[in-house]
């Protein structure tokens, strides 16, 4: 039996980088193939290949041992090729049917109109067929990511894919919703479709893959049998050296407490409370962690924290301050500093340079500034220094923000945040769609910076980065502080169900209730 | 010791700078040719409608370009068509750099001018207090126009684009009124009186040697090409520049960088409207030497479209805006060598300045029609397809 697809040495370049070089890559029918690499591998632009929105410079496809031109996505769609984005595109306003048959919807015999029925029909009769449960006419804005995503496979299944490629599909879930989709794709399996499964988490590969292909520097390194590999080695090979799995943290010693938030309530965009009353306090030397699912609160209590956002009621006190009412730039200078999770819109200015960028939070004192003049001298010897202190890979200081690969434009926010000495550092999503080697030199960062006396806030939604990192560790649900534990203590599922709005002990004894 | 060999993606400084200044000629290259098929495709297209007419489009558009560059007076007049042009790009250049939609230009314009012009008339003072009197007036002027949408958009969240237009509107019925009551200077027209002799800026047939007879040239230029100076400059080397050239490039980064947005909006929209007033002043003095009703209009808009055709750039909207002023020299030549109605002639300028404004076009065809231009004009042109079945 012919594989389903064969890409043969396929060659691509973007101005001044090569994506893909001679790359081969086969994935056999039934299997489910985890594409692994670090960032700027070139997994995505092999799929996108495969999927006609990239034309390769040279090489060949085959689908089930045929050759086959795919010029645009339109093309594959036809030859059975579906793909699930990392963002979905989905109309928030439809239903769940409506979105799955978007474009080619049944229609009654004229053609003019869109048969209704035929459309709910036919997005059960699929759900049902696959396993898939959804409920056919629920409007996608009222369903958690989980459920979307789900629905978004069931679009390419509406256009009967037999080859499904998942793009990073668990890097919005929580671990419950990660199950759900394993089981999804193991269903898939046994009705034999075939799914490429793009990540960079080498547990998922472990837990679901059958056989694994590892990238590096747009070429293949090697395709592996999963059960004849271990993570270790899997690491090894998409960094090219040995990896620390587990962070380097040395014990913790706090000090005096820096942060000190006193029953704060924020409101969201959509005007609705979304933090609702939350008491922490974070001390020198030590890092707390917020877990929980997102959007329940974290972003607004970190935006209020930082200035981005007014509070309505309650108190921020900054090393014995009250700072709730100070504009950003005060707050700054008073030693609060900030990794964004937003890290495209707030943390860099994409298409200004690498220079403009990091100088953004230092550029208006001495030495960079003198009146009302800058120092080009100073902002440029700065900048240079930032890339080479936090070792990011780029051309010059000169270079659009946006050029860098993820992890380099992480270091880029990281090199001007730390740059400042923080005594407060908030970190949210510090390492969301980074690469191995890239989350490892954020974590140690983060360690150093507290080990040289900075408080650290780290909001992840990561749960396995939030227990290895922090110190203590405090959930989020529905805007409230369900619980908090030393780190030491916690388990996953214990932190799962306080994930969860579960508590042991009832209302009351929310806070620093028994764990695990 | 860990292998870093398949790490190390980082290049050679030296090898580094020369790959980028190649990007940059090729970019270069490729806008350039780019910009000369913009023209060449509105010529086409303009010698269809002059076929029409029944016109010989190559005899036009030779008149065309001998009336904007073909003789010394014909340079002095670009040169003097360009000079208001080049106040009114730089100042929606430097609205649109920070991030605001400055559509007011026009009437800050106006306002400059009008106020110029009274200062110009009202006072006696010698010229070195008086012109720079004139001059200063007429930026706090436009400044304080363009004060009333920005306050309406801090305090009351208006859209800056909206209030702009709308107070386009006072500002031309207002100079309106000013001219044909208060400010009459004959009984027979809407005008003021003539500036005082120490109130104007000279012409270039006026000063000795007398260069560019036939044209209204006046040395207002210097004060456009100083403004272009000192625009660049403030940009690059000051604090305040970087906050409009971040703000405009992410309102959003910039603020949670601590950037004070309220304070470089004002600014921008503040200093934008006086570069605008200015200008008014300007070619008040210089040309025209007393305010007439209507004496001119569309600067403002014209200055928009050279800021955008100027990709936002200082020199690049300087040079627009000199395209530009150059573009409706040729046409006032045209219209009086060739007798060709006026309107046919501007149809002809606004498809060049159609077209190049479009340049981005070209990208699109080439994308639609499967052929990439934008490959044809990288070095990898033959470049080969994947093989069908």
């Amino acid at each position: 039996m012919p594989p389903a697809v064969e890409m043969l040495g396929i060659r691509k370049t973007f101005p001044g980088v090569v994506a893909n070089k001679d790359v081969d890559f086969t994935v056999e029918k039934g299997e489910i193939h985890a594409l692994v690499g670090e960032n700027g591998a070139g997994k995505t632009t092999l799929m996108n290949i495969l999927y006609g929105l990239h034309q390769p410079d040279a090489g060949t496809i085959r689908l089930w041992g045929k050759p086959v031109e795919i010029r645009h996505n339109a093309d594959a769609i036809r030859l059975g090729i579906g793909m699930v984005h990392q963002s979905f595109k989905l109309v928030p306003s439809f239903t769940v049917a409506e979105n799955i048959t978007l474009g080619a919807e049944p229609r009654h015999a004229l053609g003019l109109f869109v048969d209704r029925q035929a459309v709910l029909k036919n997005v059960t009769a699929l759900s049902k067929r696959f396993g898939l449960q959804v409920d056919p006419t629920a409007r996608i804005r009222d369903l958690p990511v989980g459920v979307q995503q789900r629905v978004e496979i069931l679009k390419t299944l509406y256009r009967s894919a037999d080859i499904l490629i998942l793009d990073e599909p668990t890097a919005v879930l929580t671990p419950q919703e990660t199950d759900d989709l394993f089981a999804v794709i193991r269903s898939l399996v046994a009705s034999g479709k075939t799914v490429i499964f793009i990540t960079h988490k080498l547990r998922e590969v472990m837990e679901i893959s059958d056989r694994v292909t590892v990238m590096r520097d747009g070429q293949v390194v090697g395709t592996k049998n999963t059960k004849d590999t271990n993570p270790a080695e899997l690491a090894r090979m998409m960094v090219g050296r040995e990896v620390l799995l587990r962070v380097n943290k040395p014990e913790a010693h706090p000090k005096e407490p820096v942060l000190r938030l006193e029953n704060l309530r924020v409101r969201d965009d959509r005007n609705l409370l979304a933090v609702r009353g939350i008491s922490l306090e974070v001390r020198a030397g030590e890092i707390v962690g917020i877990a929980g699912v997102e959007g329940n609160g974290q972003r607004e209590l970190v935006e209020s924290i930082v200035g981005l956002r007014i509070p309505e009621t309650g108190k921020i006190l900054l090393n014995g301050q009250d700072v709730t009412a100070r504009s950003i730039r005060d707050r700054r200078e008073e030693g609060i500093s900030c990794v964004p999770e937003d890290r495209l819109v707030r943390g860099l200015a994409l298409p200004a340079t690498l220079e403009e960028n990091l100088i953004a939070t230092f550029y208006f004192k001495p030495p960079m500034a003198r009146g009302p003049l800058l120092s080009l001298q100073a902002t440029g010897d700065f900048a240079r220094e930032a890339i080479k202190t936090f070792d990011v890979r780029a051309v010059s200081k000169d270079v659009p923000a946006a050029t860098l690969s993820g992890g380099n434009m992480q270091k880029v926010v990281l090199a001007r945040e730390m740059s400042a000495n923080p005594t407060l550092l908030i970190v949210a999503q510090p390492t969301r769609g980074l690469d191995i080697g890239s989350i490892e030199f954020v974590h140690q960062r983060i360690v150093d910076a507290r080990d040289r006396g900075a408080a650290v806030l780290l909001v992840s939604a990561e749960l396995e980065e939030v227990m290895s990192l922090s110190d203590r560790i405090a959930v989020l649900y529905e805007g409230q502080v369900v619980g908090t534990i030393d780190a030491a203590h916690a388990t996953e599922q214990g932190l799962g169900l306080w994930m969860a709005g579960i508590t042991d002990g009832g209302s009351e004894s929310r806070k620093e209730a028994a764990h695990g | 010791m860990a292998d870093m060999g398949g790490l190390d993606k980082s290049l050679q400084p030296k090898s580094a700078r020369r790959a980028g200044l190649q990007r940059q000629l090729r970019s270069a290259a490729q806008r350039s040719i780019r910009i000369i098929l913009s023209i060449l495709a509105s010529m086409v297209v303009g010698s269809l409608i002059m076929l029409w007419y029944k016109q010989n489009p190559i005899q036009v558009y030779i008149w065309l370009f001998q009336g904007a560059f073909g003789s010394q007076r014909a340079i002095f007049i670009s040169l003097q068509r360009a000079t208001p042009l080049i106040f009114t790009a730089l100042a929606s250049m430097l609205a649109f750099r920070t991030g605001v939609f400055n559509v007011g230009v026009e009437g800050q314009f106006f306002v400059g001018a009008i106020a110029g012009t009274y200062v110009g008339y009202a006072f006696r003072l010698p010229t070195i207090i008086h012109l720079p009197l004139v001059l200063l007036v007429s930026f706090l002027a436009g400044a304080a126009w363009a004060y009333i949408p920005t306050i309406m958009r801090q305090k009351l969240g208006v859209s800056e684009i909206i209030t702009t237009i709308m107070t386009n509107y006072i500002a031309t019925f207002l100079t309106s009124y000013l001219v044909n009551y208060p400010m009459r200077g004959t009984p027979t027209t809407p005008e003021t009186p003539f500036v005082q002799p120490t109130a104007k800026l000279a012409q270039f047939v006026e000063l000795p040697g007398g260069l560019g007879k036939g044209s209204q040239a006046h040395v207002g230029i210097f004060i456009a090409i100083a403004l272009v100076l000192v625009l660049w400059f403030v940009l690059k080397y000051t604090k305040i520049g970087y906050e409009w050239r971040m703000a405009g490039i992410s309102s959003r980064f910039s603020q949670f960088a601590g950037i004070n947005m309220d304070r470089v909006f004002i600014l921008g929209m503040l200093v934008s409207g006086g570069i605008a007033g200015l200008g008014g002043a300007v070619e008040i003095i210089g040309v025209w030497r007393k305010y007439k009703d209507l004496f001119a209009t569309g600067f403002g808009f014209r200055g928009n479209l050279a800021a955008l055709l100027g990709r936002n750039t200082v020199f690049g909207s300087f040079v627009a805006a000199l395209f530009y002023g150059s573009m409706e020299a040729g046409a006032l030549g045209l219209e009086w060598s060739a007798g060709l109605p006026r309107q046919l002639i501007d149809i002809a300028v606004g498809l060049i300045v159609f077209f190049m404004a479009a340049e981005g076009m070209w990208d699109f065809v080439a994308s639609k029609k499967g052929w990439s231009l934008s490959g044809l004009l990288r070095r990898s042109s033959g470049k080969p397809q994947v093989q069908g079945g």
